[in-house]
Formats: C-alpha cells, sequence, structure tokens
C-alpha cells in the first residue's frame, strides 16, 4: 500500500510531462497513451537503475519516456514510410521552443545551438525532441544520409565542446 | 552542396555512438545495440548519461499535457492488481513445490467444513530485494504447514558465504530462520518461536554471511535483499 502511494505522488508529479514527451514524438494521442502506459510501468520497475545514475530524477524520467517513444516510432516506420512521414513534418522551429525556456541550462543550450549553422540547429532540435531518425532528418533537409550523419556528429562535437567552455 | 566536403576526418567512436543514440537519431538495429551495450557496459552506459545530461535541458520545450485518467485507471490494474498474480502464476516451478500441501489443504477444507468453521490459513508472500545489489528472491510463507518457499529469482553468493533469512518484527532484534538452500527453489521450515511472531508487515531479510551461517546470532553481512510479507 505505501508503494502505491508513491506511485500515485509520483504520477501526478511528472506524468503531465511525459505525456508532452510521448505525444511530441509519437504525435498520435492513442499511441501517446499507451506508450505513457509502458513508460511507467518502465519506471515502477526499474527504479532501481535509477540509484546508479547521475541524472536529476525528472532528466532520468524523460530520458526514459524519449527513449522509449522513439524506439516504437522506428519499430512502427518501415523504411519506405518513414520518408513519407519525414515529409509531413513540418520544420521545426525555433520559436516556440525559446517561448518555454526559463533560462539556466536551457538557455545556455540554446545559446550553444546559436552558435551551430541555422539548418544544423534545427537538425539537432528536430531530432532531440521528435527522434527524427538520419534518414528522416537527411530528407527534410534534402542532403544524403552520410552527410546528414557527418553534420550531426560535428553539430554534437561543437555543442559539447560550447557547453564545457 | 558543400557540407559533404566538411574539412576533417568522419568523427565516430563510443562517445558519439553515445551522443547519436541519446539525441535519437540512429535507427532501430543501432538503438538495439546501443540499449544492449548500456545494460552491459557500465563505461558505455556512463557516456549515454552525461550526454542526456548535457541535452537534457532542450527537453524544456515539451509542453506539458495531462494525459486522460483511463491512462493511470491502466497503470493501477497492471501494476497493483494484474502484476502480482502473473508474477506468481509466472513462476509455476515455485508453485510445484508447494503442490502436494495446498491439495492436501484442500481435501481437508472440502472434508472438513462440517467439523470446523472454515479458517483461511494466511498466506503470505514477500519480494525480497535492496538498493545495490542484485539478489532477489520471492518468499511465499505457508502458516498452514509452517513452511516457507524461497523462489530465487538472481543474485549468487560469494564462494564461501552463504545467505542467511533473517525475520525482522518491529523494533525487536533479527531472528534467524536459517541458512538458505541453494537451488532455484528452497524450502525452509519455520521455527514455532519464529511462527509465533511472523505475521503480516514483519520482514524478511537475506544477509551474506560466512559459510555456515553467522557466528553471533545476528547478521554480520551486509543485507543483500529484504521485504515485508504481504497479504495475497
Amino acid at each position: 500500500m505505501k508503494d502505491r502511494a508513491a506511485f500515485d505522488l509520483l504520477y501526478r508529479q511528472t506524468s503531465a510531462k511525459l505525456f508532452g514527451v510521448c505525444l511530441r514524438v509519437l504525435k498520435d494521442r492513442g499511441e501517446a497513451e499507451e506508450a505513457l502506459q509502458e513508460v511507467f510501468v518502465k519506471i515502477w520497475t526499474k527504479a532501481d537503475r535509477f540509484a546508479v545514475s547521475e541524472l536529476s530524477p525528472i532528466s532520468w524520467l524523460v530520458a526514459i519516456a524519449r527513449n522509449h517513444a522513439i524506439d516504437r516510432i522506428r519499430a512502427r516506420r518501415e523504411p519506405a514510410t518513414y520518408i513519407d512521414a519525414a515529409l509531413e513534418v513540418a520544420d521545426p522551429a525555433p520559436g516556440p521552443e525559446a517561448a518555454v525556456v526559463a533560462g539556466g541550462e536551457s538557455e545556455r543550450i540554446y545559446r550553444c545551438l546559436d552558435e551551430l549553422e541555422k539548418d544544423r540547429a534545427a537538425a539537432v532540435r528536430g531530432a532531440y525532441l521528435q527522434g527524427e531518425s538520419y534518414a528522416e532528418l537527411a530528407v527534410r533537409h534534402g542532403v544524403p544520409l552520410n552527410t546528414m550523419r557527418t553534420w550531426l556528429r560535428r553539430s554534437l562535437l561543437k555543442l559539447r565542446e560550447c557547453l564545457e567552455r | 552542396m558543400t557540407l559533404a566536403q566538411d574539412d576533417g576526418p568522419e568523427p565516430g567512436g563510443d562517445d558519439l555512438f553515445a551522443a547519436e543514440y541519446v539525441l535519437g537519431v540512429l535507427d532501430a538495429d543501432e538503438r538495439e545495440i546501443a540499449s544492449r551495450r548500456i545494460d552491459a557496459d557500465a563505461t558505455f552506459a556512463r557516456l549515454v548519461d552525461a550526454w542526456e545530461a548535457r541535452l537534457s535541458p532542450m527537453a524544456a520545450a515539451y509542453p506539458e499535457t495531462e494525459p486522460p485518467i483511463r491512462v493511470k485507471e491502466a497503470l493501477d490494474r497492471r501494476l497493483f492488481v494484474a502484476e502480482p498474480r502473473s508474477g506468481l502464476w509466472s513462476s509455476l516451478a515455485f508453485w510445484r513445490g508447494l503442490a502436494a500441501a495446498s491439495v492436501a489443504a484442500l481435501a481437508i477444507t472440502i472434508a472438513v467444513p462440517y467439523l470446523n468453521p472454515p479458517v483461511e490459513p494466511p498466506r503470505l508472500v514477500a519480494s525480497l530485494t535492496a538498493d545495490g545489489s542484485d539478489v532477489r528472491y520471492l518468499a511465499v510463507y505457508d502458516a498452514a504447514h509452517r513452511k516457507i518457499g524461497l523462489s530465487h529469482v538472481s543474485g549468487e553468493r560469494a564462494a564461501g558465504k552463504d545467505f542467511e533469512l533473517w525475520m525482522i518484527e518491529g523494533k525487536n532484534a533479527p531472528v534467524s530462520m536459517g541458512i538458505i538452500p541453494a537451488g532455484q527453489i528452497a524450502h525452509m521450515t519455520i521455527a514455532p518461536a519464529v511462527q509465533e511472531k511472523l505475521a503480516q508487515g514483519a520482514v524478511l531479510a537475506v544477509s551474506l554471511e560466512p559459510a555456515g551461517g553467522s557466528p553471533t546470532g545476528q547478521p554480520t553481512g551486509p543485507v543483500v535483499a529484504a521485504g515485508d510479507l504481504k497479504s495475497i
């Protein structure tokens, strides 16, 4: 019974954020609901893993939700159809995200993203927030897959260098 | 397109693989490989964690959206009603050990209601785990037969060591219930003195002790798993 009260509290405090993650990545309400359920089962049964992670609790929970949702879209999409899906997805504009940014750590990462070329920063954001694959990003940005891979790898290294500066 | 001709060698390596996993750009097969490595390779898992920490501020952009109540209802059913039952059912081997006794008890229950008021003997279960330990046991206490059945889920005892089972009731000192026999399924008979105090809410704990058990009568090694008895 004690466990259940703890779970209720965890759910109350985090489900809206984690549902936001699932919705954004999966873009389908029914599937996001299913994913959210699976995410909480995972969290509940793997809570011991948190002890070895250095992440803050909410970052750890978001990471589980993001990774689960991304695994789901990868499993869902056949190579042929995810290209179509990529074409349908609008370019994630920096506008709405910048508006949500409260400051501090978020401000810093956006400052570092600003140091990247514009389309590369957009690709990084699209990948992180929506779980877009190299293949999808390549189609949307009109570049070969390997070019996209090189872009993003270099961007990740630059980001790290900027964040550690 | 000049982008393909960026200077410098193609970057690579584990750190970038971890970064790509966190960013979310890998395909299904690559993600599968990464997630297996996270489980098996602590160094790689740390690289992944570091990238999660670096990129996590971007998650501030996810808007909060209240999920419908049916998600919580389904979770409650799944985690707090359905799972314990399926967990027990799935360890059929464990139940097989108690089967003979149960059948005998059932026969008595059917035959004897005319003679005695039907009293349900308490059956209590405990899931024994601990932070920082991979030792897990599932314990079922069958009060009617003064027996405790232990299903060994995971975690090995070190060479030359034994697992000892303890009962902790309230604030009292732990009482030894004996060395847990090795093997997937172990049965232990409960001493009458212990049985008197063994009830719902009592805690069962497993400690790592020198071979043959604690020399002092109290736990001397680390508690590698513990849990409280709950009624089923």
